[in-house]
């Protein structure tokens, strides 16, 4: 259970700070009247962002063993599968 | 920490005190070795049942609406259309879910796992108790439909919406249905408690010197298999909550009617049950790879590239869902995708195959039971296999979907592949679970009668189904072009009746050998596995001291020693067991 | 061919008993906690999935900057992101034997609440003005998205609730897994909600 270098500050407060600009500047380029597509990729990329933010510093992952990530990580190469191929077949099936 | 959690004891293996009480001991026991026998008990009750339903499925196939003694009280005995379909999904449903899966992971896996590794439990003993005990409001719920008013679910196993999603359809399609999704969602309960503690325990808490590369088969399969659980499970339960919001919430995430979409159903129950085929096949692959090593007296050919087919069987099983889907109005290109990736699993399961049969040759073979029953499930599997790359090609599967080849397939793979699978484990590992031997007549006596029927129920479907004969069909023969395969059905439901009662020799002898069977020996198959380096049945914590492994599992016939066989753990004078464990991440 | 192996023979060997360690330091529960955290991610999958192929071959659909409150739930979000920092940080002191790291379990616990009350406030708002699940699939997908999150951020506050207790108990002064453990669901049930926030009302 100990982590290696637990006895280092950690930059939990920073990690805050950011978390709370990253969901500031979502909810501002949500309200901006640009380009949809634009703006979809951007709020995706500000959540993906701040999800990696949780996972890396809060949840440890930078400092534990890289299985813990591998566990963490695989199912979401299943989620971008399913995602893709369902949005494929609603799109290309006429339904 | 809390002692619940603290499974882990002084020497790191797990384990816990011996109960004392009746309850303790047999009922509400945490012991892997008590866990895994209750899931074979119910399982195997569960078997009788679901037989029990085919049967029935059987006779209407071969004698449409003819009255049945006993049976359909309120239509006269006769099974009406909306019984048929009663009768196929609560007879796939109960197969699938309270057979086969419970089975192999439930009583193989919970029993064998702690034992082939070296420890004495799983990680989590209590978190295994639960898990079997939440299968009991599972089989309750389930069985309860039998008797509510409308009866069991019908909208096959596969429960496609609208059919499923709305109350009024069929008679089953009220309480009956509900109480079906309710009862696999305690279902998928039961499994991700199972296959976290299985995953785990095979990670963490393997005795000294078995890395991963010395782990038998048995439990590679188990630990793979375990893993699609894990990851496919919860899609299923995400299904499911969606049709129960559809049924009682008002909801139309299904029902086109409300801008829903039946098809979503069919992705993410598909998504699931696609790996849930794996999970039903993959163990009994392993146990199939380590009963042919065993009474073949040879090592296991090609260990592994075994190792990475199950791995890339299980990947890309989890690409290969929308073959199910081939008539959904599919764009062709992706299903050229589907129809891509289902071809190349082909290609580990056959290497699979060969190396079983490269294990056999030249081997110094014994047919012992255990061992007929492995190198049925290769033959078995083989043509259930090959069955399954014509209705992976979308082109054919357009007109062999939904017709009797499918039935014939899926039981190739399922009867003729997981159950022999299945029936192999019993007849090797029945030593070690209750000290006993069963009997060897009897058990070739099952097996030829079961195998020899069994084809006869079931190759002739491959007829039926290129002829164009649709299931979930109570009366085919209404359709002129079907009439004349009448014949075939009938000679096909004798053979099942037979099937059916040649299992009754497997409980016979099994009931039998329980209580008057030879007491067996610790390791009567001389084999190499850690589970028979312990007594049979192994004490209440699996070993006097913890074995230290210097081996893979498969030394049979080695130059070293003398007798054919050299165990995992045997220490060797002189000879090179290589004692330093390679790194970690091997 | 020789006889059955003696089951003592083992013991004739000179290595300790001892388990592979592969990820040595790595406890049992946390690796277990990994594995029910995937599988948790799974679920959600299949609901998100079944949101976005609705919404986007839906002909219509609400614009919803309109229909919902963004402001409210973007509070909310943060009020979310604070109790995440308070559950690091309380775990953080009971690794280093701080005991002030009992509040910052109860803190948690407090936002989390605080976070699942918002959210009532905002179904009963969205409910009075005609929008329930039976409605639409706008209200189908919204309702039982942010249903499911809200039943897993309540079954955390009970958790964290719990692990607070038993550490005003003095519980994990030698060893803080027990306050670890539910921090890893509870920082998933985070990440989770920021996903939602952003497809549910931001897209």
């Amino acid at each position: 259970m100990a982590t290696t270098d637990h006895k280092q500050r950690r930059p939990y407060l920073q990690v805050f700070a950011a978390l709370t600009v990253l969901t500031a500047i979502e909810v501002g380029v949500a309200a901006l009247a640009i380009d949809k597509t634009v703006q979809i990729v951007v709020l995706l990329a500000l959540a993906a962002a701040k999800a990696t933010l949780v996972a890396l510093f809060f949840m440890h992952l930078r400092y534990d063993h890289h299985i813990l990530a591998i566990i963490g990580g695989f199912p979401l190469l299943l989620v971008v599968i399913m995602i893709v191929i369902l949005m494929a077949d609603r799109v290309s099936s006429g339904q | 920490m809390d002692s619940e959690t603290a499974t882990i004891s002084a020497d790191g293996h797990g384990g816990h005190p011996a109960p004392t009480s009746f309850w303790r001991k047999y009922i509400f026991s945490v012991d892997h070795k008590v866990i895994g026998i209750q899931f074979l008990f119910t399982s195997l009750f569960f078997a009788l049942i679901g037989g029990a339903l085919a049967m029935l499925i059987r006779t209407q196939l071969a004698w449409p609406f003819r009255e049945v003694p006993g049976f359909f009280p309120t239509s006269g005995g006769v099974m009406l259309p909306e019984a048929y379909i009663a009768m196929v999904t609560m007879h796939g449903t109960i197969m699938i879910f309270f057979v086969i899966i419970p089975i192999l992971s439930g009583a193989f896996g919970n029993f064998l796992i702690p034992l082939m590794i070296g420890a004495r439990d799983m990680a989590f003993p209590r978190l295994n108790m639960y898990s079997y005990w939440i299968m009991v409001p599972a089989f309750l719920v389930m069985l309860a439909a039998f008797f509510v008013e409308g009866g069991t679910a019908a909208a096959g196993w596969t429960s496609y919406p609208p059919l499923s999603a709305l109350a009024d359809m069929v008679p089953g399609s009220g309480m009956g249905q509900t109480l079906w999704i309710v009862s696999l969602l305690l279902v998928g309960t039961s499994s991700l408690m199972g296959a976290i503690n299985y995953i785990t325990t095979i990670v963490l808490m393997r005795a000294k010197g078995l890395t991963t590369f010395r782990l038998p088969l048995t439990i590679w399969a188990l630990f793979i298999t375990a893993i699609l659980v894990l990851l496919a499970t919860p899609v299923l339960t995400s299904a499911l909550i969606l049709l129960l919001l559809d049924r009682g919430m008002g909801t139309h995430f299904f029902l086109p009617d409300g801008g829903g979409n039946p098809i979503l159903w069919q992705h993410l129950f598909w998504f699931y049950s696609h790996p849930a085929v794996y999970i039903m096949i993959l163990p009994a692959m392993g146990i199939t790879s380590d009963v042919i090593s065993t009474f073949a007296r040879k090592p296991l050919f090609g260990y592994r590239p075994m190792v990475y087919s199950i791995m890339a069987i299980a990947g890309l099983g989890f690409i290969v869902w929308g073959h199910h889907m081939f008539v959904s109005g599919m764009s062709p290109v992706l299903g050229v995708t589907f129809m891509t990736s289902t071809m190349m699993i082909a290609l580990p399961s056959a290497i699979k195959t060969f190396n079983w049969l490269g294990t056999l040759w030249g081997g110094n073979i014994h047919f012992t039971s255990a061992m007929l029953n492995a190198i049925a499930f290769v033959a078995m599997f083989i043509i259930g296999g090959l069955t399954g790359v014509f209705a992976a090609a979308t082109p054919v599967d357009i007109f062999i979907h939904d017709t009797h080849w499918i039935v014939g397939h899926i039981h190739y793979v399922l009867f003729g592949g997981s159950l022999f699978g299945v029936f192999a484990g019993l007849y090797y590992w029945f030593p070690k679970m209750f000290g006993r031997m069963m009997d060897e007549r009897l058990g070739k006596i099952h097996f030829a009668l079961t195998f020899i029927t069994f084809n006869l129920v079931f190759f002739p479907m491959f007829i039926l189904g290129a002829s164009g004969m649709p299931r979930r069909l109570a009366d085919p023969y209404q359709y002129e072009f079907l009439a004349p395969l009448q014949g075939l059905n009938q000679f096909m439901t004798y053979s099942a009746f037979v099937l059916f009662l040649s299992q009754l020799i497997l409980i016979g002898n099994f009931a039998w050998s329980l209580f008057r069977g030879r007491q067996a020996a610790a390791n009567p198959w001389q084999a190499n596995t850690l589970e028979w380096a312990t007594t049979s049945p192994p004490p209440h914590d699996n070993f006097e001291t913890i074995p230290v492994v210097y081996r893979g599992a498969y030394e049979y016939a080695s130059p070293l020693i003398a007798e054919d066989y050299l165990p995992q753990h045997r220490w060797l004078d002189g000879a090179t067991p290589t004692t330093v464990p390679q790194p970690a991440g091997d | 061919m020789s006889g059955t192996m003696s089951v003592g023979a083992v013991r004739e060997h000179p290595l300790p008993e001892g388990t592979e360690q592969p990820f040595p330091g790595l406890s049992t529960e946390k690796f277990a906690v990994w594995l029910f955290l995937a599988s948790e991610v799974m679920f959600f999958a299949g609901l998100i999935v079944a949101y976005l192929t609705i919404r986007y071959s839906s002909p219509s659909w609400p614009v919803v900057s309109e229909v919902l409150n963004v402001p409210l739930v973007a509070a909310n979000t943060f009020i979310l992101i604070v109790s995440s920092v308070t559950m690091v940080l309380a775990f953080d002191r009971a690794e280093r034997g701080e005991a002030q790291f009992r509040y910052f379990l109860l803190a948690t616990a407090v936002l989390g609440t605080i976070f699942v009350t918002i959210q009532a406030v905002e179904w009963a708002e969205l409910m009075g003005e005609g929008i329930h699940i039976s409605t639409n699939l706008f209200g189908a997908t919204f309702y039982t998205l942010t249903g499911f999150h809200g039943a897993h951020v309540s079954g955390g506050v009970i958790w964290v609730l719990i692990v607070t207790i038993k550490a005003f108990r003095g519980r994990y002064a030698k060893n803080p897994l027990g306050v670890e453990l539910v921090g890893l669901y509870w920082h998933f049930v985070d990440v989770v909600w920021i996903i939602l926030f952003t497809i549910l009302y931001l897209i």
